[in-house]
């Protein structure tokens, strides 16, 4: 079920809500894990019904292994439940993800049988498996590493991994994340209040910011006849509106999460306003370099290793984050095209920092955004061949005929607005004027009415985009 | 004040929201076709576990809130104003406005179906009427006379123009390109007004020969309130107009026959029977295949008309110089069929294709 969808908005929801608070009337806990382990699993029945079974699966193998392991931690036995622990989910995200990529990929070497081919590219993606499966192997690793404790109530293991506001596509909440939450949680008014901001801010951002950029997107013309201005507003378009999807519906389930009073990490920190990719990364699907940093890069050793060493840590994870994104080759490619930059920046960026001048910054901020958006142009592809006709048509060059020249200066002027609006609302500065305005007005009581205006007009608003259009697809489903 | 007032407000705010919205759409009344976007709206999915299994209940059950929501109307609206005057869109759903008129959006210039729609026709002629005295004309949309001047991108229309001149070779073009101006077309709709038309059918009429057989002795009739096609896509409060359709004793006498239904009946068909759209008045709107017989006529002659929807309003036009009409839309019937039905060697008979630039740009359709 999309959060963006009025069967999500006008039932779904209502519907948690009140079940949510008759649950709530009983002080155990349980009744409301209960009631959100129920009602995720219809959030996730209604898009995958099938592959319900798939998760849940997973979890009780999870479950049993996890406290098999936690049993016999010191033998043989403890080790090989934790192997199998962290690669049964491992295994089915390969199978379900990966399967067809790599036959295809090897199809040169191996000759498969024609069946295998066939059968590989029937096999269809679990929703938000690659979010679930990284949720569910964090905890196995934490628990055997002791950094958490074995969760041996099954009803809270299942409401952790099924947990509806981030189950299909992040943040990537660790177990330790919301471990105590889990057992013991207080939803008080300004939990709810400021979810339901929250949330309201990044349905906002999805359905008027990134759904509108993703319609200039789809109708723009192919590479060879765009012109020069459209190619760079095209790129531009294509990362805000991944930023805008993915960070609207990080928000989406920040706020939700909120609601029912648990307290998810961030997601996004205003990335585009990065000074170098590295601290782009920072700022960009936190959860996701936190859990690569964590359970793969320091792992392997981190920095603390010999330079060819480091570097090839650093391959790995980034050609690992490549490839969960997306089976394909464009995904690795992306991945390794920021590998290339952040070796570059830690070797030799480390000299300059510190002794950067104001033109220095500027520079160091222009190569971000031009990095930004080939990268993304790679991203958003669906191959290579496509990625780098998009990535030509940014050079000067092409001749255009005067029709085309038109329709091009048309697209753009038609759009001018939203990727305005998209530019600015992509840096802190809404928020920072935000603050001054109600620091200056000193009145709490305006600031809390105009939340909640803003709320209703976004509603609103989101509301009458969905009934008038079907553009509504979230980009990090497909992951 | 602000204690009373901090974090209730918003959650009071939001929850009636939800709530209100969720009890209205259950259970307030459904309306089964929606007058504005000429459309039935979706009902209320069946449940069954075969629907549950291939998700069609879910997106099925969308589709009928989205149909459904209240004040659907009202929000679309909102949502038009918001991407023209704060997103500063010039087009929302691809209608754009200019002085008043509605305009679709069409760019650019598709020479592969162009082309496709030349081949097409001239295969009809060679299979049907190889030595038949035929003729083409080519109606512009409304962009022609909207989008360039306006800042509007559109297709290239001279290049059209040649590009159907130089594959239609033993074929007589008429050119009626200027006797049209904008003023000739509805605000609200895609199409051209009947009671406009007379320069452009005495064009037409001084190269196939008919010219001298047209009359200007007609009686308006109008439909008070017309809502064109663009009216509902712009989702904008534009105002209706009237429609006209011109009458005298020979279109009162005309007959016409369908193929599909097997009726026949007066050639303009009461506002009831045109249903959504009142443009349909003419001719009973889009049908396959047509017999139009006008006992009046000046002449034995007999017209076949190869058209889309502009053929609808123009035609009845013709009935003082022809006997018999048959009108072909090949796009709901195939021109492999054609024999079958009509008589394409009778004698006196001329042909004439008439087909719009938005459909010579999208010929798929054509079959």
């Amino acid at each position: 079920m999309l959060f963006s969808s009025i069967t999500f908005l006008y039932f779904f929801l209502p519907t948690v809500f009140i079940l949510y608070g008759i649950a709530s009337i009983k002080q155990d806990i349980t009744w409301r894990n209960l009631v959100l382990w129920v009602m995720s699993c219809l959030f996730y029945a209604w898009g995958e019904p099938v592959y319900l079974f798939l998760m849940l699966a997973q979890i009780l193998v999870v479950y049993g292994l996890t406290y098999l392991m936690e049993k016999k931690r010191e033998s043989v036995a403890g080790k090989v439940c934790f192997a199998l622990s962290v690669l049964i989910p491992f295994a089915s995200l390969f199978y379900f993800k990966y399967t067809g990529f790599f036959m295809n990929t090897l199809t040169s070497w191996l000759p498969w049988p024609e069946s295998w081919v066939k059968y590989a590219k029937g096999i269809t993606l679990p929703i938000g498996i690659s979010f679930y499966t990284f949720q569910l192997t964090s905890y196995c690793i934490d628990v055997w590493r002791g950094r958490v404790k074995l969760q041996k109530n099954l009803l809270s293991l299942m409401t952790y991994v099924a947990l509806f506001p981030q189950l299909i596509a992040g943040p990537i909440v660790r177990y330790s994340d919301i471990d105590r939450e889990l057992s013991k949680r207080k939803t008080t008014k300004e939990d709810v209040a400021e979810g339901i901001v929250r949330f309201s801010i990044g349905l906002g951002k999805k359905v008027l910011i990134a759904n509108v950029l993703g319609e200039f997107v789809a109708e723009v013309v192919a590479p060879e006849v765009r012109g020069l201005a459209l190619s760079w507003g095209y790129a531009a378009a294509v990362s805000l509106q991944i930023y805008f999807d993915f960070s609207g519906y990080s928000d989406m389930a920040i706020g939700l999460g909120r609601m029912f009073g648990f307290h998810f990490p961030e997601n996004f920190h205003y990335p585009f306003i990065s000074g170098s990719l590295t601290e782009f990364w920072r700022r960009w699907h936190m959860t996701l370099g936190g859990w690569f940093r964590d359970y793969v890069y320091i792992p392997m050793g981190g920095n603390r290793v010999k330079k060819v060493r480091w570097f090839f840590n650093l391959l790995t994870v980034w050609f690992l984050t490549g490839l969960w994104h997306g089976a394909g080759w464009n995904f690795i490619i992306w991945g390794l095209f920021f590998a290339f930059f952040l070796i570059i920046e830690k070797e030799f960026g480390k000299r300059a920092e510190g002794k950067r001048s104001l033109i220095g910054r500027m520079l160091g901020h222009v190569y971000v955004l031009l990095a930004i958006l080939i990268s993304f142009l790679i991203f958003h592809a669906e191959n290579m061949e496509i990625a780098l006709r998009d990535i030509k048509a940014m050079l000067p060059g092409a001749s255009l005929d005067r029709a085309q020249l038109e329709n091009a200066s048309f697209m753009l002027r038609n759009r001018f607005g939203i990727l305005l609006i998209a530019v600015i609302g992509s840096t802190p500065l809404p928020a920072l004027l935000w603050k001054r305005v109600f620091a200056w007005l000193q009145k709490d009581v305006v600031e809390e009415i105009a939340k909640a205006v803003g709320v209703i007009v976004i509603l609103l608003l989101s509301t009458a985009y969905l009934i008038d259009g079907s553009f509504n697809p979230f980009l990090y489903f497909r992951f | 004040m602000l204690k009373f007032i901090k974090h209730n407000i918003i959650i009071l705010g939001f929850s009636c929201c939800i709530t209100g919205f969720m009890l209205t759409l259950v259970f307030g009344g459904k309306q089964t076709s929606s007058v504005s976007e000429r459309r039935k709206l979706a009902t209320f999915p069946s449940l069954s576990v075969e629907s549950l299994q291939d998700q069609s209940f879910m997106e099925d059950l969308e589709a009928y809130f989205l149909d459904h929501f209240p004040l659907r109307d009202g929000l679309r609206r909102i949502k038009a104003y918001f991407a023209y005057d704060v997103l500063g869109q010039l087009e929302n759903n691809d209608i754009y406005m200019v002085n008043g008129y509605a305009g679709k959006l069409e760019y650019p210039l598709n020479e592969t179906s162009v082309t496709r729609a030349a081949e097409k026709m001239q295969a009809i002629k060679e299979q049907y009427f190889p030595e038949g005295e035929v003729y083409y004309a080519i109606v512009p949309d409304k962009n022609y006379l909207l989008a360039e001047q306006n800042g509007y991108p559109s297709i290239d229309y001279d290049r059209l123009e040649t590009r159907m001149q130089e594959q239609l070779k033993d074929m007589t073009y008429i050119d009626i390109w200027d006797t049209l101006s904008i003023e000739d077309y509805y605000t609200t709709d895609t199409h051209w007004r009947q009671e406009c038309l007379e320069e452009t059918v005495v064009r037409i009429g001084e190269k196939m020969g008919f010219s001298q057989y047209l009359t200007n002795d007609y009686e308006r009739q109008e439909i008070a309130e017309f809502y064109g096609v663009y009216y509902g896509q712009s989702a904008l409060p534009l105002s209706s107009e009237p429609l006209y359709y011109l009458t005298n004793e020979t279109t009162q006498a005309a007959t016409q026959w369908s193929l599909e239904t097997n009726k026949t009946q007066p050639i303009h068909i009461s506002e009831e029977e045109a249903g959504f759209d009142k443009y349909n008045i003419f001719l009973s709107g889009a049908q396959a295949l047509q017999r139009i017989e006008s006992p009046l006529a000046k002449t034995e002659n007999r017209l076949i008309v190869f058209r889309d929807s502009f053929g609808s309003s123009i035609v009845p036009l013709f009935l003082e110089a022809y006997k018999e009409i048959i009108l072909i839309d090949t796009r709901y019937i195939s021109s492999a069929l054609l024999g079958d039905y009509v008589d394409f060697e009778a004698k006196n008979t001329q042909v004439l294709f008439l087909y719009n630039t938005l459909l010579l740009n999208n010929s798929s359709m054509l079959k």
